[in-house]
């Protein structure tokens, strides 16, 4: 066991969970609970493998993660140059705090019902919910990032000849990148919220349709097999990307962070 | 330019007496700006309607009573989701931080069950509960229970051993150290778990009240838009942000920065 240290956490981290499903099947199959209010775990399975085989789970995920990707990069790509700018000037900053922080606080959920207004049932709604959701934490992020660099360290990059571009490369953006990535994994928790909602409010593709739609027909086994999924992809996409990410950044650039 | 550094000047100034002002003060030439995009007639009317419709809207709704019923049922469906969470949530925090093998067994679960987030049990919550007050308030108590736990566990863990030690060799009963060191330790973790909770669990709040919708402001929002009815949808975002700002920068910032001045194992 010793040889391999990973196999074994990964172990000792996976053993409640299969406890877990043990339990889920014997009150199942003891109480003989009527697979309209709770399915078993057969039934889940089977759900998920017909899903795979007729193609349906990937499509309803990729489209899911389609919409995520675009609503976030554009996002990323709009917000960090815009938090920048407006976090350089110390009055500038304080003027816009407030602002921002009365929409980071809107953002996500609350556009769902103008979005599909303005855009329509469909891709343009639920991208733009996400991208909103993305959009306004991480400039409120990035602006408090660059707004906490200390003045002193950028006179001295100053003093020590550095013009505008070493400035904002050296010192403004490597000081604001932990903030940055925070704002990030925020954002994504709330457009990812957002995205399940927006999904069953306003389209006929994705994981939160299929949800929805399962529950019309009272299919509990397509439910519960579309909530694991969801479970796990964002499991997965905090654990394996934005975690990381985000303890690399603070242990290289993360100044006065504890804990 | 002097007649603008002027007016800096006088804002500067003006600021640092009404210390309020610096957060109302931005949101004029926004408004202003919103208001003229409004009035060029860009958009039409009817999806991009100005700031005065949307203050006729919030005085009629007012008056006909239908705003201040809505708020109070949502602010008081949070506000016992919350409680609830709180209620669950800490001393499941402090169980697992503090005994090894609950957090063994129960740290995966809650990990996995965290990252299928509220929204995702509201199709079999309507199966189990229907349209009602019961799914509204699981889906709260769900969403807010996870940040506190998670932060709790997080703070009872980050309590050094040597001061558990130190008020052990003094003579403290078990009771003792949870009270008095413990608690104390992980509070400035347990208010940021609870307010990211509360902000997440009021994000829920509007989703399921779009989709459950019975009433409350994301029903009003949802309902409007059923409708047609841009006016009241923009009405009710704007109440639903200045309620979060005033909850969030009035009373929650405070209280966190005060227990983590007061309690904060971090020096700054």
């Amino acid at each position: 066991m010793r040889r391999f240290p990973n196999a074994q956490a990964a172990l000792t981290f996976l053993a409640p969970l299969v406890v877990l499903l043990i339990i889920w099947e014997v009150v199942v199959r003891t109480f003989d609970v009527n697979p309209r209010v709770f399915p078993d775990l057969e039934a889940v399975a089977a759900a998920g493998y017909e899903s795979l085989l007729n193609g349906s789970l990937f499509s309803h995920v990729g489209m899911s993660l389609w919409r995520v990707a675009t609503g976030t990069i554009i996002a990323l790509l709009l917000s960090v140059p815009l938090g920048v700018a407006m976090g350089v000037s110390p009055p500038v900053s304080s003027f816009f705090t407030p602002l921002v922080r009365f929409f980071s606080v809107l953002a996500g959920i609350a556009w769902i019902p103008i979005a599909t207004l303005w855009f329509g049932y469909g891709f343009g709604a639920i991208t733009f919910v996400i991208f909103n959701a993305v959009f306004f934490v991480v400039t409120y992020n990035t602006l408090l990032g660059v707004a906490s660099i200390p003045l002193p360290l950028r006179h001295a990059a100053a003093s020590l000849g550095a013009g505008r571009w070493a400035m904002l490369t050296q010192v403004l953006i490597p000081g604001a990148l932990p903030n940055v990535v925070t704002g990030i994994r925020t954002g994504l928790g709330f457009a990812w919220r957002g995205l399940i909602a927006a999904e069953m409010i306003a389209t006929d593709q994705g994981l939160g349709y299929m949800l929805f739609l399962a529950r019309d027909f009272y299919r509990t086994e397509v439910i519960v097999m579309g909530m694991i999924v969801i479970g796990l992809l964002w499991l997965a996409l905090d654990r394996l990307v934005l975690a990381p990410l985000e303890r690399a950044t603070v242990e290289r650039w993360g100044m006065v962070r504890a804990a | 330019m002097n007649a603008l550094l002027k007016l800096y000047s006088f804002y500067v100034r003006a600021t640092t007496r009404w210390p309020a002002l610096r957060s109302i003060v931005p949101f004029i030439p926004v408004i202003a700006l919103w208001w003229i995009v409004a009035e060029s007639g860009m958009f039409p009317r009817a999806f991009f309607p100005a700031p005065p419709d949307v203050a006729r809207s919030f005085g009629s709704l007012v008056y006909k009573g239908i705003l201040p019923e809505y708020l109070e049922d949502s602010v008081m469906r949070l506000a016992i989701g919350a409680a609830a969470g709180m209620a669950l949530g800490i001393p499941l925090g402090v169980l697992v931080g503090l005994n090894s093998r609950a957090h063994k067994m129960l740290w995966p679960p809650l990990l996995f069950f965290q990252a299928i987030g509220d929204i995702a049990w509201l199709p079999i919550l309507l199966i189990w509960f229907g349209f009602g007050i019961a799914t509204m308030t699981f889906v709260i108590v769900y969403t807010v229970l996870f940040p506190v736990v998670l932060n709790t566990v997080l703070g009872v863990r980050s309590v050094p051993v040597n001061l558990h030690r130190a008020a052990q060799s003094l003579g403290a009963s078990r009771l003792r150290i949870l009270w008095e060191v413990v608690l104390p330790g992980a509070l400035p973790n347990i208010v940021t778990g609870v307010r990211n909770g509360l902000g997440y669990g009021w994000r829920a709040l509007i989703a399921a009240e779009m989709i459950v919708g019975t009433s409350g402001i994301g029903f009003l929002m949802f309902d409007a838009r059923r409708a047609g009815s841009v006016v009241e949808i923009l009405l009710g975002m704007v109440v639903l942000g200045l309620l979060w700002y005033v909850v969030d920068s009035w009373i929650l910032v405070p209280i966190e920065r005060k227990t983590v001045q007061r309690w904060g194992l971090v020096a700054r």
